[in-house]
């Protein structure tokens, strides 16, 4: 009797004990994915642990131009949230087929400043039918004051989903907006050290960037891997005639070919990545504060 | 008394022919009101049913009726369109959110029903087969649907052409599908699904065809210099979305102008659902705003004052086939008036010949009385499917 009263006391103690071990499930976190690496970016700083972020576009694929799959389109129809950077950004939106009320444009309150884009042909059916318009320019990010706007938009999403998260998403918010203005001090601070001298960019995606800190800022479509060809080359000279300049901004180092020829004709060259992809070491702001220190040593001022 | 129930039987059975006769009027006289009351409370729940997961309904101003028939039930006629510009609108006030609905085509036979992927989810429409829509060009099938077609994913259905008639008009689209839904038992079982951008594809607001800016035959070029190309009429739209020639599909114009036939109005609790409704009464927003609960219900009163009428008529007729009865029964005692008056010569008394006529009367009215049990216990047991066979199937 004392045996199996024994072994009843084991049995008792055993189940206690395998339910104490047993991990406490965890509240469900937001699953959010988004279009480019800054939503990405201002998600998670924003979101901290109760989100869970998620850019699927694969490294060294240009987001914008990007088509995913039906299993990765099925992924983003799942999510809680999904953030658009909105000025047209992402090709592929027009075509998917997504959760408007997961829809997120992050952009949306400053619509009526987006920029102009890349200048292509448009076509007309007919002398007096449907026509295409323009492009928009999508970097929107690249002006830090937008920047903060699209933050701001991505902490109002996250708490209309969860509100228990408030206080935390707050603080995350004001840190990265704190983060995002210091950066727009030092970027206004170096481009204000060479107000009035003109500037060239490989291609034109600073817009924002040139807007904001009144730049004069004249665009070519050059790729860093390739030469720009002969035409290319006469296109820069006539930009030079016109209006001398000293630098051309890259989204990533050209060729040492195109370095060389560059700084020929006295145009030297600064890397200032736009930050659409997940860099390999650092975050976005570590991005831009590069960007900084490519511009300051380009620039001489450090 | 046992007896007489069984010469009442003998006597039943010989004469079967009648028998079945009378027993068949009485089952029509008690069945047919309880049946089609029976029949008619169904139909209502499932209407309401419908009606209720339905809180709000935006469309143009016209018809609330049309608007419900066609957006809910995907039946009657397609309401004018709104702008998607309006269902921004509904979105911007924070709310609600809105799923739209685009009503107008068909694929063979089958209402096609542009919307976005929250229209599933919000009718919990689960893929029996295959999996949901994600790009333009792609359709999954209600259950229905793709028994009707014998269609599962990896097929195609081509969208029928609006007007025979319109040869200007849109161009049927052939999309691929790629899920079927489980049964609903409701009217998504019938019907098509597609993005609604495939849809706008479908009116000829978006199409697809070569890049005019690339093409080197010159008569699909009006005009060209370096900011806009002017293409001819010859230039060939794609009447398939396909993974090479995707790219090339476009819209043209703002899509706030986009038309859609209405939306379906899902507030964030009933508080804000009064207040939109309110933003529709006092002129602020356009369009109509209406609760789909009440334009069925409204229906359904109508239906059944129509009912009443019909019951009554039901109750003369029932009246009439009882005195007829009555009439019948009082004709046959009289034709049997020598078989009665025999039973009474070889000793049977007036109780017993009463008794014997009794136990027929008895007998006719608990068969009856059993068929009518039976009819509405398979009326109860099948009137689900049976509305959804005549109204949905």
């Amino acid at each position: 009797m004392q045996r199996v009263i024994g072994s009843l006391r084991l049995v008792a103690l055993i189940a206690v004990a395998g339910n104490a071990l047993m991990p406490t499930p965890s509240v469900a976190e937001m699953s959010v994915y988004t279009v480019n690496y800054p939503l990405a970016y201002f998600a998670e700083r924003i979101g901290g642990d109760a989100v869970t972020v998620h850019f699927p576009a694969p490294p060294g694929i240009d987001p914008a131009f990007w088509m995913p799959d039906p299993e990765v389109i099925g992924a983003y129809q799942a999510a809680d949230l999904i953030l658009l950077n909105g000025a047209g950004y992402a090709k592929w939106i027009g075509q998917a087929s997504l959760p408007r009320r997961k829809l997120v444009d992050t952009s949306r309150s400053f619509r009526d400043a987006y920029l102009p884009g890349e200048k292509t042909p448009v076509h007309q059916h007919g002398p007096t039918g449907d026509h295409t318009h323009g492009q928009i320019a999508f970097t929107t990010w690249l002006d830090p004051k937008q920047a903060i706007e699209q933050a701001r938009s991505i902490e109002a999403a996250l708490v209309k989903q969860d509100a228990e998260h408030a206080a935390s998403f707050a603080r995350g918010a004001d840190a990265l907006v704190a983060d995002l203005e210091e950066l727009d001090r030092d970027l206004e601070a170096v481009f204000a050290a060479i107000e009035g001298e003109s500037l060239l960019a490989s291609h034109p995606v600073y817009s924002y960037l040139a807007r904001r800190y009144g730049l004069d800022l004249r665009s070519l479509t050059w790729e860093p891997d390739a030469d720009p060809g002969e035409s290319g080359w006469q296109a820069l000279d006539a930009l030079l005639a016109a209006r001398p300049a000293r630098w051309m901004l890259w989204e990533a180092r050209p060729l040492d070919s195109t370095t060389a020829k560059l700084d020929a004709r006295g145009v030297g060259v600064v890397v200032f990545e736009v930050g659409v992809n997940r860099p390999d070491a650092g975050d976005f702001l570590s991005m831009m504060r590069d960007d900084l220190e490519a511009l300051n040593r380009a620039l001489g001022l450090r | 008394m046992i007896d007489s129930f069984y010469l009442a039987t003998r006597y039943l059975l010989f004469h079967r022919v009648r028998s079945v006769t009378v027993v068949a009027c009485l089952v029509l006289v008690a069945a047919l009101p309880i049946g089609l009351e029976r029949i008619l409370a169904e139909s209502e729940r499932q209407l309401m049913a419908r009606a209720d997961t339905t809180p709000l309904l935006l469309g143009s101003k016209g018809s609330s009726l049309d608007l419900v028939m066609s957006a809910v039930y995907f039946g009657g006629q397609t309401p004018d369109p709104i702008s998607l510009a309006e269902i921004e609108r509904i979105e911007e006030a924070d709310l609600a959110y809105a799923i739209p609905i685009h009503m107008g085509f068909s694929a063979r036979g089958a209402p096609i029903v542009g919307t976005s992927v929250d229209y599933l989810d919000y009718r919990e429409l689960t893929v029996a087969h295959g999996r949901s829509f994600t790009i333009l060009g792609e359709s999954v099938l209600g259950a229905g649907v793709a028994k009707r077609l014998g269609l599962s994913p990896g097929d195609s259905l081509t969208s029928s052409p609006e007007s025979f008639f319109d040869l200007a008009g849109a161009y049927p689209l052939k999309t691929k599908v790629v899920g079927v839904l489980e049964p609903s038992g409701g009217p998504d079982d019938l019907a098509v699904f597609v993005d609604l951008k495939t849809a706008w594809v479908m009116q000829g607001i978006g199409h697809g065809h070569q890049d005019l800016t690339r093409v080197q035959d010159p008569t699909l070029v009006i005009d060209r210099d370096e900011k806009k190309v002017v293409g001819s009429a010859k230039v060939v739209e794609y009447q398939e979305i396909t993974d090479s020639n995707r790219d090339s599909f476009h819209f043209h114009g703002e899509p706030a102008s986009f038309p859609v036939s209405a939306a379906l109005v899902v507030p964030e609790d009933e508080r804000a659902g009064t207040l939109l409704l309110g933003r529709f009464v006092d002129g602020s927003l356009g369009g109509q705003l209406i609760r789909p609960r009440a334009i069925v219900g409204d229906l359904m009163t109508t239906i059944f004052r129509i009912k009443e009428v019909l019951d009554l008529a039901v109750a003369i007729v029932g009246t009439a086939a009882i005195l007829a009865l009555v009439l019948v029964f009082s004709l046959s005692f009289r034709l049997r008036e020598k078989e009665l008056r025999t039973n009474f010569e070889i000793g049977s008394s007036l109780g017993t010949t009463a008794r014997l006529l009794a136990a027929e009367l008895m007998l006719l009215a608990a068969a009856s009385a059993v068929c009518v049990a039976g009819v509405l216990f398979v009326l109860d047991r099948f009137s689900a499917t049976i509305v959804r066979g005549l109204f949905v199937t």
